[in-house]
């Protein structure tokens, strides 16, 4: 499913083949709207590379990047635009401000062929965009890593890209700023209504900022889609091929009620049974990933009183695994694949074969919201 | 103050030499920092000859190239209308080149300090070569840049060896301040030694101020 159909506003229209070096080859469709795409991956997939190929950093071995109708790059006609016609804004995990700049002028440095006030009133609108505009006498030295970014996202926008690419862009910065940034990033999106390219290993920043994702491994993109269908697709969950730090179990969920007396919210698993975690502030019916270490799930033979975990969810084995001295267990509840980890001893002494009736025991502090910050650890 | 005649003669070949230098030592730092090619190693090597050899053996080597019989400094006599040898051109080209490294190492090396991913972003925001080499890599350079035209005037202006073996040593014509300076030693003119002794180390301790005000303060600009 490596191809996707026509879209329907598509601006960006990238089709590439290119050698990373001897193991890694990058074969990648892909086609955007005016909307924020991430691309989301592990590190090593090639990811970055693909951007510095769209941005024309690197030149593809073969293929096409189409913006807007118009060739970029293109092999077969031998069309390769030079950086500074192509129109393309991006932002790097270095803020790579000019330092000998102020950051009025690093903001100008892309407005140098506009009218005079032209520029001006373009300054003064990324400024107040992009928060700013109390900084614009400062030099890059002085600024914090959240300032860094906020002019270096300036700096992109003020000479009206067609397309913004976003390379890690808030892995330097703490949490706050980071969730700050990314607020700040859907805002210019929308003001500006222009495509975002958004280059993550991040499942939080993939969540909390994508309309469509998608996801590449070894070079390819394997699977496109709103973040939370392809993130929570429980069959790639399975196979392993996501994984969040040691996090296994990745469900796409939403909030059904909250119990702030005891500290409590209740979600509804999609396609699968109700689950207490710690009080959330979300409004019932919001949409949300709930991720679950595979070690943090205890597995019993049948209901069990006097716990204090507070989820016991019935299900049926469907697969032991063993791996060395422990064993990935399968559980399926509904249309869920559950992945618990027990190690060797605990496999047979509960007598753990497929098709048995098992208990899932999870605490609720082991049920983490993904986009709420870390997870797993 | 006729005394000063070799002060300003070695001025004048120190400036010309150092305009020299930078014409042709810029583009050539700039290459050696950017661009990868077969045998740059060797190449660098032989730029920064002129360190090493011994200034009596660089202007021999000058000579072989730029003599009236030989086929360059041929063609600029003939031609161009330009003699080098036993000529005061002749001691702006030798100390030139015996200067020349003093200004390429800094540079090269100030050119390497400026990070190649701050060029690309400048051509990303639309700046044509010339203006992201105005606009981000020239002003970035810039102390490293100084520091070696420092260098390099303040070495042309003691040149011995090589303008001895190419200008000669002609008082009025020929003669700058250092060469000035052993003529008096050999008569005896202890007044006239020491005269132009000071006025040259003035002005090279002045270059060396000026150096030391630059180059430490390199790390600001990244």
């Amino acid at each position: 499913m490596s191809a996707s159909g026509p879209h329907p506003d598509e601006v960006l229209d990238v089709r590439l083949v290119h050698p990373v070096h001897s193991g890694l080859t990058l074969e990648v469709v892909l086609r955007l709207g005016r909307e924020i795409g991430v691309v989301f991956g592990p590190s090593g997939a090639g990811k970055t590379t693909l951007l510095r190929l769209i941005a024309g950093l690197a030149t593809p071995d073969s293929g096409h990047v189409h913006l807007e109708g118009e060739a970029l790059f293109d092999a077969a006609r031998r069309i390769d635009r030079p950086l500074r016609r192509r129109r393309v804004g991006m932002i790097f995990q270095d803020d790579w401000l000019f330092p000998h700049l102020s950051v009025a002028a690093n903001i100008r440095f892309g407005l140098k062929v506009w009218r005079r006030d032209q520029a001006e009133a373009r300054l003064a609108e990324v400024a107040t965009l992009c928060g700013v505009g109390a900084l614009l006498d400062r030099r890059p030295m002085t600024l914090s890593g959240g300032e860094r970014q906020r002019v270096g996202l300036a700096r992109a926008l003020a000479p009206r890209p067609r397309l913004l690419l976003c390379d890690e862009p808030v892995s330097a910065l703490d949490l706050s700023n980071r969730h700050a940034l990314l607020e700040r990033l859907r805002a210019v999106q929308r003001a500006e209504a222009i495509p975002v390219l958004y280059v993550t290993h991040s499942t939080s920043e993939a969540i909390a900022l994508g309309s469509r994702l998608f996801l590449l491994e070894h070079g390819k993109i394997v699977a496109e889609g709103a973040p939370l269908d392809v993130l929570s697709s429980a069959g790639r969950l399975a196979t392993g091929s996501i994984s969040f730090e040691g996090v296994r179990n990745v469900f796409a969920a939403v909030v059904e009620s909250h119990a702030p007396e005891h500290g409590a919210s209740r979600l509804r698993l999609d396609e699968g049974p109700e689950l207490i975690i710690p009080f959330l502030d979300r409004p019932p019916g919001s949409r949300l990933l709930v991720a679950i270490r595979a070690d943090e799930i205890l597995l019993a033979q049948g209901p069990t009183a006097g716990l204090s975990a507070r989820n016991q969810i019935p299900g049926l084995i469907e697969r032991v695994a063993p791996h060395g001295h422990e064993a990935e267990v399968v559980v399926r509840t509904g249309g869920l694949a559950w992945i618990v980890s027990l190690v060797e001893p605990a496999v047979e002494q509960l007598e753990l074969k497929p098709g048995a009736p098992v208990h899932l025991i999870i605490k609720a502090r082991s049920c983490h919201v993904l986009g709420e910050g870390a997870v797993g650890s | 103050m006729s005394d000063l005649g070799p002060l300003g003669l070695s001025l004048r070949v120190a400036s010309l030499a150092t305009l020299l230098i930078v014409a042709a030592g810029l583009p050539v730092a700039w290459v050696l920092a950017r661009v990868n090619f077969r045998g740059k190693a060797l190449v660098a090597g032989i730029l920064v000859l002129p360190l090493v050899l011994p200034p009596t053996v660089l202007g021999y080597y000058l000579l072989q190239v730029l003599g009236r019989r030989a086929p360059v400094g041929h063609w600029l006599e003939h031609t161009m209308g330009i003699t080098i040898v036993f000529h005061w051109s002749g001691a702006v080209v030798a100390s030139a080149v015996a200067a020349f490294p003093l200004f390429l190492l800094p540079a090269r090396g100030a050119f390497e300090s400026v990070d190649p991913a701050l060029e690309d972003v400048a051509r990303l925001l639309g700046r044509s070569e010339p203006s992201v080499f105005w606009a981000v890599t020239l002003p970035l350079a810039w102390r490293g840049l100084a520091a070696g035209v420092v260098l390099a005037f303040a070495r042309s202006l003691g040149d011995f060896g090589a303008t001895l073996m190419v200008a000669g040593n002609i008082p009025g014509l020929t003669q700058t301040a250092a060469l000035a300076i052993y003529d008096a030693v050999q008569v005896n003119d202890a007044a006239r030694a020491g005269w132009l002794t000071f006025w040259i180390s003035l002005v090279s301790v002045l270059a060396l101020v000026i150096v030391q005000r630059t180059l430490p303060a390199r790390g600001l600009a990244r």
